[in-house]
């Protein structure tokens, strides 16, 4: 199932990010070390404003570092984006509202080229298929749910198959139902394409979930406090969410976002089962 | 899929109503005048109609020039106006240059350059053109810009992340999502562009509305200068309805946009 292509690791090296405003400098991220693997999938989780986002945009060529360096494959963001080697899925959906699903999820090739290399090896028919929306293909974006919608914007980041997958908080906005299913189909979604994935969220269950490892923040400056490997195995299913692995790894985040010994005396393990 | 239709019964009660309005008020017309209580300048409307039934041909004869110049000089407006608002928006020193020429342009007294137009480029139908080009730019300069600047910044990142060129953040982008902001330029345009190459016809044409404006306002023709100026409402109106019916059909997402400026 994995396209022959060699995808792309991610390196982010010592990246420190300013922001300057109004004569003061804000650190949104300080001295930020990860790697996330090829074809793996990660997560970063951290609380509002502790500069997640901007860590994303910042692999994305969306922004630049102040320091340190960047580096998909054996690439800079900026060549791997001109290789439209990137996909981005966006909080809100950011469709085209005159463009029907089936124009909208064709975007990229109509930038990259129709006769792209990139392209998908599947037709735009069969990813509308894969993310669910076969028979929604002429609708227009406000004719469908936000889901729905998403689901598009999944589709569209397929289209040329990328190297590195690039999710921000892609289903914050869906309820909690809905965000469990978009979930097990991004998974079966990513595992057959190989790609290699970072997802940005605030879940933590939807954070051990999916990943093989959890990249904890903390915020003001913004800092990796700790890695977590999440040694369930593949493909997930919704009953390993009450495994003790995955509690031991809900308690470890836990850990990282909130301090050891509050997490810990604040919550037992059937109360930890209980808030996710 | 698409809104209910108001029912027919709706949509007559919507005519019937104006229509109704306007039948009272010119068979209030008639009584005042027939009553002689009206000065000699406001002529009787059926003085008018019978202008239109007497010289069918004086009708014909102005009208089509005039809508032809407003209609050339709109379409030539909306070449130069979309291009130079795409070009200030996207190249950052073009946008002052641009902006300030439109406004200035927009700011000159079309009566007073209408004959020293005439002077320049002869009196045939090419200085109304221009006049009408002239009368019309601004308000679609103005709604090209704010159009081409009203895309969400995620869209934007998103054509960033996608590698696309300039240009093709223009034409994917940045234009179509400027339509309903285009359209709101354009239906202020096009009755500035009748009226634009109305007034130019003062200065010396040959036909047109402008020009039986003058030749019945010198001869003290009253019912005629009236019949010039509902034929020059009807042809402002007729163009904003055109345009109108325009964006109905090409604007399909739904959205309206009204103009700040």
């Amino acid at each position: 199932m994995l396209d022959p292509r060699v995808s792309r690791d991610i390196r982010v090296q010592d990246v420190t990010m300013v922001y300057h405003s109004h004569g003061d400098s804000v650190i949104a991220l300080e001295r930020v070390n990860m790697h996330v693997p090829t074809g793996q999938f990660a997560s970063i989780i951290g609380p509002s404003g502790c500069g997640k986002s901007t860590l994303l945009r910042l692999i994305a060529d969306i922004l630049q570092p102040h320091s340190g360096q960047v580096t998909l494959g054996s690439d800079t963001p900026r060549a791997a984006r001109h290789d439209h080697a990137l996909g981005f899925v966006f909080q809100s959906p950011t469709l085209l509202p005159w463009r029907t699903v089936r124009q909208n999820v064709e975007l990229p090739l109509d930038v990259a080229g129709r006769d792209s290399t990139r392209r998908s090896a599947r037709s735009t028919d069969e990813l509308i298929e894969l993310v669910g929306l076969k028979g929604f293909e002429k609708a227009l974006p406000h004719q469908l749910s936000g889901g729905m919608q998403q689901r598009v914007a999944i589709a569209r980041a397929l289209v040329l198959t990328p190297d590195v997958l690039l999710l921000d908080e892609p289903f914050g906005a869906l309820d909690e139902i809905t965000r469990q299913r978009m979930n097990i189909e991004m998974l079966r979604i990513w595992a057959e394409s190989g790609t290699t994935a970072l997802l940005v969220t605030h879940s933590i269950g939807e954070a051990i979930f999916m990943s093989d490892q959890v990249y904890v923040m903390s915020a003001r400056p913004g800092r990796i406090v700790s890695v977590v490997d999440v040694p369930l195995p593949r493909p997930r299913t919704l009953d390993m969410m009450r495994s003790h692995v995955f509690f031991d790894c809900v308690n470890r985040v836990r850990d990282g976002l909130f301090g050891k010994e509050e997490s810990t005396s604040a919550m037992s393990r059937p109360q930890a089962a209980e808030a996710y | 899929m698409p809104a209910a239709m108001p029912s027919i019964g709706s949509r007559l009660a919507a005519v019937a109503r104006p229509t109704a309005t306007l039948i009272a008020l010119l068979v209030g017309l008639e009584l005042l005048k027939r009553g002689g209580l009206l000065p000699v300048f406001v002529p009787a409307p059926s003085q008018v109609f019978n202008e239109i039934i007497a010289s069918p041909r004086l009708v014909t004869a102005n009208l089509g020039p005039t809508a032809f110049k407003a209609t050339v000089g709109f379409f030539i407006a909306m070449g130069i106006s979309v291009s130079a608002g795409s070009l200030a928006v996207l190249l950052r020193g073009a946008y002052a240059p641009i902006y300030n020429t439109s406004v200035t342009l927009n700011s000159i007294p079309i009566i007073a350059t209408a004959p020293l137009l005439a002077l320049w480029i002869g009196t045939g139908p090419q200085v109304q053109i221009v006049i009408a080009t002239l009368a019309c730019q601004f308000s679609m300069l103005v709604g090209t810009v704010q159009g081409l600047r009203a895309t969400d910044a995620r869209q934007r990142e998103l054509m960033h992340v996608l590698s696309a060129s300039q240009f093709q953040t223009l034409r994917y982008l940045l234009l179509p999502s400027a339509i309903p902001y285009l359209f709101a330029g354009f239906k202020i345009a096009a009755p500035a562009a009748v009226l634009g190459a109305v007034t130019a016809e003062w200065a010396g044409a040959e036909r047109g509305l402008g020009a039986m404006m003058l030749y019945a306002l010198f001869s003290y023709d009253t019912p005629k200068v009236w019949l010039s100026v509902l034929l020059t409402c009807l042809l402002a109106a007729g163009g904003y309805g055109i345009v109108a019916l325009a964006e109905r059909l090409v604007v399909r997402h739904g959205r309206e946009v009204e103009l700040a400026d």
